[in-house]
């Protein structure tokens, strides 16, 4: 008899304790927020040749920004097409810097480009997109990201009408981006998962690619290359219009080329007042948005995109 | 559908009339013939007129366009130069020394020697390479001094070269050293060590001579070697040469970087490369540029006006005449460094290697530049062909520079000379078909006489029959003519017309004006019922013209340009002499046309001297080009005029 009412008191305090505990749990998983567990990104330069350097100093801006931010190297896919730092014509050898004043060397300490030179390609950027790699690439080469992933894909070159030059000699379309992004949405993923019944068995999971993906673009025309996502939870920018160039920012006269275009320029030193903690908005990145500064007319595509941009953190993406 | 079908068929009547439409069309080429035959000397005048004209308008203000740079890769003008006067000390320390050479007639071998002292002092690796070239009744030797700097972090597949020769190109190389010029290069050798960033390799030469110590160089470099040189062969190697620099820097100090760029014959370097320079001479080190050395009287106003003193003042006043003296006299220099394939500096000794160079050419003066500005000019300009990922060629190869910054495509210029070739390869048609064809006056038949002279006089039928055209007569005197000319060049390029220039030019002239009129007796004329021969000799000439001043066009316009003119009026209106004419008349008239071809064996003993020069040791083939085609194609048109038709 005392046994059984024990029972039930320790049942009901441990249901009340559930209880509890479910109201805070349920309130932190259940607020409006974003959903992801991770977060990935990919850093993708695809020209080649001293003379754009500016393009890898782009891409290693973008990231330091993010390693800083958080995101470890095991979560990012940097693709550069061309090694800017080793060039012979670099007076600073080993060195990539992305303003004229030199006092940030984005080329320091532990860098991992994981596609390098020649292998950023076309279809190497659409296989580690949607996943189909040879099984012989290594794992720092794979985008290994499941549907609790927040994914940013960062993308510079020279770009045109729904099109971006990989490596002088060919293009990636708009509609391929968005067809791979689509890829990545419908992707069902298999998953070693061996269930408690059967420890050898393998499960198929059905799971997306990602939680939600950011889209950033600095070429010329870029924002056309996201005018053809029809992904749902992607949220894409890009830096000039149709029929619009995109500019670099600033030319070293040591080095002798141009070192950062505008756009990535005024995003970074926007990012530089982000930190982890950071409560900034996507809303307040594209506030910052100024045309004249940037001498093109940098847009937004939230239309794909299920939370307000005011409600989604920066650090969703680069965090 | 049929309608439509039946519509088209009554417009078609209506145009075409009726009957069978084959008669029709027949009747209608004839008649398009008939028009273009009657229109042809309405149509050769006008295509002579327009082509002449448009010659004569190439130097307006009205043409042209601005320079631009075409090749992205090449950034201009984006470094900052940090050549100072610590660099210039040390090129004044190699200046003294050269000066002390020149003072005690240094020999060839000596002055290389020291400058293989300075590199080797450097830690650059360096060696000399003595050449000799057999030209002309002359034995020119010397000695060439040559350094490589290696690319320190690349692996050296392609070269700069950066070149001073001994001897200036003033004058074109009338003995004026070029010591500011060599010590530059020393200079520039040791600055340029001192940083790691060059992609390529970088080969500074200091060659003998003005031309000939590079010619020698520069085909050892590519393993090239002509039956008159004996050259060293070159102890180090490097790689492709895409783009070379030579300084050419006589006097004390400068005003003005003046651009050379004419090759041998008549090749141009990329335009990239002129515009480069331009542009980074202009803005990066405040020097500025000229086309060869014209200074503009508009900008410095002690240099007397272009415009002849008997110009009206209106005229000479009004800025667009200005203008166009200014652009005729670039132009009408670049034509005569084209026409002749001569170079205007050593840099024209590397196009043919598909190597595109300019000489920057420091204008004398008391003015303000000195080794300073040109060595921060020479290091931008270095760092910008280092930035080059392959050969330069996005720019033109074809262009007239009509000033600094202002050039012509070839669009704009090629057309005068293909109008006028056009011409006269219509007049040759003609003549062909004139030839062919013989009219006879028919009589009447006999029938009252005051009738018939009313009828005579109306019925006069004008008959045409078709008459057999000796071809094979005029082809041989054609290919004798050009074996004649062979055998003029080979006189005028051996040692016996080398030793008195002047006076075996007259000899060769009056020699060869005789052979072809000796001759000129055994040819049998043709029968009566048979063209004349002089009548499809004029034919072939004029045809053979044409195609040799439109196919030249494309490869040299100066020198199509220049046949255009001394050919075109010439040729087409040789007159054929009746047979009736007497000896002496066409005697005459051959003599005007000898004059025409051989003249300048009489009138241009130093230019006949250049080019034989130019052929022996630069293999440039205006000399040959002149005696085996220019000659006797003037020859031909004299025979046409001498032979009795």
């Amino acid at each position: 008899m005392l046994t059984l009412f024990r029972l039930a008191f320790l049942a009901s305090c441990l249901l009340y304790l559930v209880q509890a505990q479910a109201e805070p749990v349920a309130e932190f998983f259940g607020r409006q927020g974003s959903s992801h567990t991770n977060n990935w990104a990919v850093l993708v330069c695809s020209s080649r040749y001293w003379f754009n350097y500016r393009h890898m100093a782009n891409a290693l801006g973008m990231y330091r920004t993010v390693k800083r931010l958080g995101i470890p190297d095991s979560n990012i896919i940097l693709m550069l097409a061309d090694d800017a730092a080793c060039n012979p014509r670099n007076k600073f050898p080993g060195c990539v810097y992305s303003s004229s004043a030199k006092t940030l060397d984005l080329y320091g300490d532990n860098i991992e480009v994981d596609y390098r030179g020649y292998e950023v390609t076309v279809e190497n950027f659409l296989r580690v997109l949607t996943g189909r790699v040879e099984p012989s690439v290594p794992r720092s080469k794979r985008l290994l990201t499941d549907d609790r992933s927040n994914v940013f894909i960062y993308m510079t070159g020279h770009g045109g009408n729904e099109f971006l030059k990989f490596q002088d000699s060919e293009e990636i379309s708009a509609f391929d981006i968005a067809d791979a992004v689509a890829q990545m949405w419908e992707k069902k993923r298999q998953v070693y998962l061996p269930s408690l019944s059967a420890p050898t068995d393998r499960v198929l999971n059905a799971c997306t690619r990602y939680n939600e993906l950011f889209f950033m673009i600095d070429t010329c025309q870029a924002n056309t290359m996201y005018s053809k996502f029809y992904s749902p939870n992607v949220l894409a920018t890009g830096s000039s219009v149709i029929h619009e160039n995109s500019y670099s920012h600033e030319n070293d006269r040591d080095i002798g080329v141009a070192v950062i275009d505008s756009y990535t320029h005024y995003v970074l030193e926007y990012m530089e007042s982000i930190n982890k903690t950071s409560q900034a908005t996507m809303q307040d990145l594209f506030d910052t948005y100024d045309p004249a500064k940037i001498h093109s007319h940098p847009g937004v595509r939230p239309d794909l995109f299920p939370r307000s941009l005011r409600d989604t953190l920066v650090t969703d993406f680069f965090g | 559908m049929g309608k439509v079908q039946d519509v088209l068929r009554k417009v078609k009547q209506k145009l075409r009339g009726d009957g069978n439409p084959t008669v029709a069309k027949i009747r209608r080429q004839r008649a398009l013939r008939d028009r273009l035959w009657r229109g042809l000397p309405f149509i050769r005048l006008l295509l002579f007129t327009v082509g002449y004209v448009w010659m004569l308008v190439i130097p307006s203000s009205q043409l042209g366009q601005g320079t631009y740079i075409d090749e992205n890769a090449l950034q201009p003008g984006q470094v900052n130069m940090y050549w100072n006067w610590e660099e210039v000390h040390r090129a004044d320390q190699i200046l003294a020394d050269l000066e002390q050479l020149r003072d005690r007639n240094a020999t060839s071998d000596e002055i290389a020697q020291y400058s293989v002292a300075v590199f080797e002092k450097l830690g650059i690796p360096a060696r000399t390479q003595r050449y000799s070239f057999d030209a002309v009744g002359q034995v020119i030797n010397g000695t060439n001094a040559y350094a490589v700097l290696q690319s320190p972090r690349a692996s050296g597949t392609e070269a700069i070269i950066i070149s001073a020769s001994w001897l200036s190109r003033t004058g074109e190389g009338d003995g004026t050293l070029n010591l500011r010029g060599v010590s530059t290069v020393l200079a520039l050798a040791e600055y340029l060590k001192k940083y790691s960033l060059w992609a390529k390799d970088l080969v500074f030469v200091i060659s003998d001579g003005y031309l000939d110590g590079m010619q020698a160089f520069i085909s050892t470099y590519h393993g090239e070697s002509q039956s008159n040189m004996r050259a060293e062969p070159l102890s180090l190697q490097s790689g492709v040469v895409w783009t070379a620099l030579n300084i050419d820097y006589p006097g004390h100090s400068f005003s003005h970087l003046g651009l050379f760029f004419d090759g041998l014959n008549g090749r141009l370097p990329n335009q990239d490369l002129l515009n480069s320079v331009s542009l980074i001479s202009r803005h990066s080190a405040g020097v500025p540029i000229l086309i060869y050395d014209h200074i503009d009287p508009r900008e410095a106003r002690n240099l007397p006006s272009l415009l002849p003193s008997w110009f009206p003042k209106a005229l000479k006043e009004n800025p667009d005449v200005q203008e166009y003296a200014a652009r005729a006299r670039n132009i009408y220099r670049q034509v005569n460094y084209q026409a002749r394939g001569a170079a205007s500096g050593v840099h024209g000794l590397f196009h043919q290697f598909r190597i595109d160079a300019i000489t920057l050419f420091a204008v004398p003066a008391n003015g303000p530049h000195g080794f300073h500005a040109l060595g921060r000019v020479l290091e931008s300009s270095l760092r910008t062909c280092n930035n080059l990922l392959e050969r330069l060629h996005a720019s033109f190869f074809f262009y007239l520079l009509v000033g600094p910054g202002l050039f012509m495509k070839i669009g704009s210029y090629l057309p005068s000379a293909i109008l006028v070739g056009t011409a006269m390869l219509f007049s040759g048609l003609g003549e062909w078909i004139n030839a062919g064809w013989i009219h006879s006056i028919a009589q009447p038949a006999q029938g009252d006489h005051e009738e018939n002279k009313k009828v005579a006089t109306q019925a006069a039928v004008v008959k045409w029959r078709t008459r057999h055209r000796p071809v094979l007569q005029p082809i041989v005197i054609m290919v004798l003519t050009h074996l004649l000319g062979a055998l003029l060049f080979f006189l005028v390029s051996s040692s016996w017309f080398s030793a008195r220039r002047t006076m075996n030019g007259i000899v060769l002239f009056l020699a060869f004006s005789a052979i072809p009129l000796a001759l000129s007796q055994v040819v049998p004329p043709s029968p009566a019922s048979h063209a004349s021969i002089p009548a499809v000799l004029k034919a072939f000439n004029l045809c053979f013209a044409s195609a040799l001043i439109s196919i030249t066009a494309v490869l040299n316009f100066p020198l199509a340009a220049t046949l255009a003119v001394l050919l075109g009026l010439p040729l087409t209106f040789a007159p054929t002499s009746p047979p009736a004419s007497p000896v002496p008349s066409r005697v005459a008239k051959y003599a005007a046309y000898a004059t025409l071809a051989l003249g300048w064996l009489v009138f241009c003993p130093e230019e006949v001297r250049k080019a034989v020069w130019n052929w022996e040791v630069l293999r440039v083939w205006f000399a040959p080009f002149v005696c085996v085609v220019y000659v006797p194609l003037v020859l031909q048109a004299g025979l046409v005029s001498l032979l009795p038709s």
